[in-house]
């Protein structure tokens, strides 16, 4: 486990490299709206966004916004900054979400004590504008 | 009808470098020269090397092969790329190699400069398995095998009460193990107390409860075991071998079971293929990339029932002289991270009772598993056939 310096100059924060996949996401996502995958064929979610429906194999698929509640699968405390531009904000949760309509999202947990977390509670994505290209996902207890 | 590759292969050579943290050769030159040792050690001549599964991406290709030993004629050039599984997945490739006649002698191989090169974090942005990982979740904070697999870690404390305790038991008992070996990173003792106090990395993980950033090269060689068996070494066949891949396997996030890694289908195959189950296994080299991943592992090998990974563990069971030793070497919690070869090394040296203080009395059979990637398993089932 590192346990180098911080560079003087922090990094910047990783960003994501939509695909033309995963496109419409985080066009969504700009928009304040959580735009999900969905085959055209056979009508069933997928998430991360692919090419291809693994159920019916259909090549067809249209972006759907839907709702912002979950519950939570589980969750990690991050205490050690592998990438140092997280240093100032760790500790921080990273809660593992079933989202009601049924794929998970990985973010940020804000605004409660890790030690009163509980597997199934209730939390609600919000959206944090990180640049004028990116919006990324956060959650909160409901 | 027995499984067609069932003990038509043999690991006939092993070969590993001094592991260290700090070293001023490149990982292409540790693999080298672990891969020299392991061809040294099966008596062969490197001109004998037919085949190359070298680790990858990281440390040297075909071409360094050929290069630096001279390879005349080469017939099979592969990469497994599962991560922490390639390993011992590697050997079912060179195994299928050797039964087959495409080849004679397969050099599988690691070499890597992972304390003194890049880093865990840099180093896995070159995967393309984790291509997912690093645009839905590097942005928001999550990228290190750490914080990914913490979840799950978290989530089976939280459904069968898996605690600390018990991870902190799996870092000591291997750094006892570690402490009989003499080439390990970590050699002094550990107990509980320090693994407790010890720094928390991503939580439920502490520092001991992760792998170890380490530099150094190790190497086997795969041959037919029929002509193995007049090589230098007792002979030490394969019995079974399998690969698994999970669901979802390039994001943890989005698999059904978090829980549920590629190891539960390779297990099912590679038993059958040994034609053994779990009570024939003498000793087991576990990939330990986390304490709680060894735990979760014991339960899907079935020494355990599901959930009761935690407990198993305690009360000496997994020490030497225990019901089922682990990790005899001191793996990669301890001895070095050379993504698992070391444990298939230390399963061939046991069965060859080659192990020194380590050693597990009259070890006939033995099980080793390889894990990574978010979740890609394999294991290997070897036999002292000598």
């Amino acid at each position: 486990m590192s346990t180098a310096p911080a560079p003087a100059s922090l990094p910047e924060r990783p960003m994501p490299t939509p695909t033309r996949e995963s496109q419409p996401y985080w066009d969504g996502m700009r928009e304040g709206r959580f735009m999900l995958q969905h085959c055209a064929s056979c009508g069933k979610v997928r998430h991360y966004p692919r090419p291809v429906c693994p159920h019916c194999f259909s090549m067809e698929s249209e972006f759907k916004e839907a709702p912002l509640g979950g519950a939570i699968h589980a969750w990690t405390v991050c205490h050690h900054p592998f990438n140092f531009f997280f240093k100032a904000q760790a500790p921080y949760i990273v809660a593992l979400v079933d989202m009601d309509v049924g794929v998970r999202v990985n973010a940020p947990l804000r605004g409660v004590d890790a030690a009163t977390l509980e597997l199934g509670q209730k939390v609600r994505l919000q959206f944090e504008p990180v640049s004028k290209e990116v919006t990324l996902p956060f959650f909160v207890t409901v | 009808m027995a499984h067609a590759l069932r003990e038509r292969a043999a690991v006939s050579g092993i070969g590993e470098t001094a592991y260290t943290r700090g070293t001023q050769k490149s990982g292409l030159a540790l693999q080298l020269e672990a891969s020299l040792k392991a061809i040294e050690d099966a008596g062969l001549s490197p001109r004998d090397i037919d085949g190359v599964v070298p680790y990858f991406p990281g440390g040297g290709i075909a071409e360094d092969f050929i290069a630096n030993l001279g390879l005349p004629d080469l017939t099979l050039s592969l990469f497994v790329p599962m991560g922490g599984a390639t390993c011992v997945a590697a050997i079912q490739s060179a195994a299928m190699a050797v039964a087959t006649g495409v080849c004679k002698n397969v050099l599988i191989s690691v070499g890597r400069t992972g304390y003194s090169g890049a880093r865990v974090s840099t180093r896995l942005q070159q995967f393309p398995q984790f291509a997912l990982a690093a645009e839905f979740e590097a942005p928001i904070g999550m990228f290190a095998p750490a914080q990914l697999y913490a979840q799950g870690a978290r989530r089976h404390m939280e459904l069968y009460g898996t605690t600390a305790r018990h991870f902190a038991e799996v870092a000591v008992t291997t750094r006892q193990h570690a402490i009989l070996n003499g080439n390990v990173v970590m050699s002094k003792p550990l107990t509980v107390e320090d693994h407790h106090a010890s720094r928390m990395i991503s939580d439920p993980f502490r520092l001991f409860d992760c792998s170890l950033e380490s530099d150094g090269g190790a190497a086997i060689i795969v041959s037919a075991a029929d002509r193995a068996r007049d090589l230098k070494k007792p002979l030490v066949t394969i019995m079974g071998v399998a690969e698994g891949h999970p669901e979802s396997p390039a994001s943890i996030a989005q698999r059904p079971d978090l829980l549920d890694f590629g190891l539960v289908k390779a297990a099912r195959r590679g038993y059958a293929m040994a034609g053994v189950g779990p009570k024939d296994i003498d000793v087991a080299e576990i990939y330990d990339c986390f304490t709680f991943t060894v735990i979760r592992q014991l339960e899907i090998l079935g020494f355990c029932r599901e959930g009761e990974g935690g407990p198993f563990v305690m009360d000496g069971r997994i020490g030497l002289g225990g019901e089922l030793p682990i990790n005899t070497h001191g793996g990669l919690l301890s001895q070095g991270h050379v993504v698992g070869l070391n444990h298939v090394i230390e399963l061939t040296r046991q069965l060859r009772r080659e192990a020194g203080k380590a050693q597990v009395k009259d070890a006939e059979v033995g099980l080793v598993t390889g894990y990574g990637d978010m979740g890609d398993g394999s294991l290997a089932i070897l036999r002292r056939a000598a």
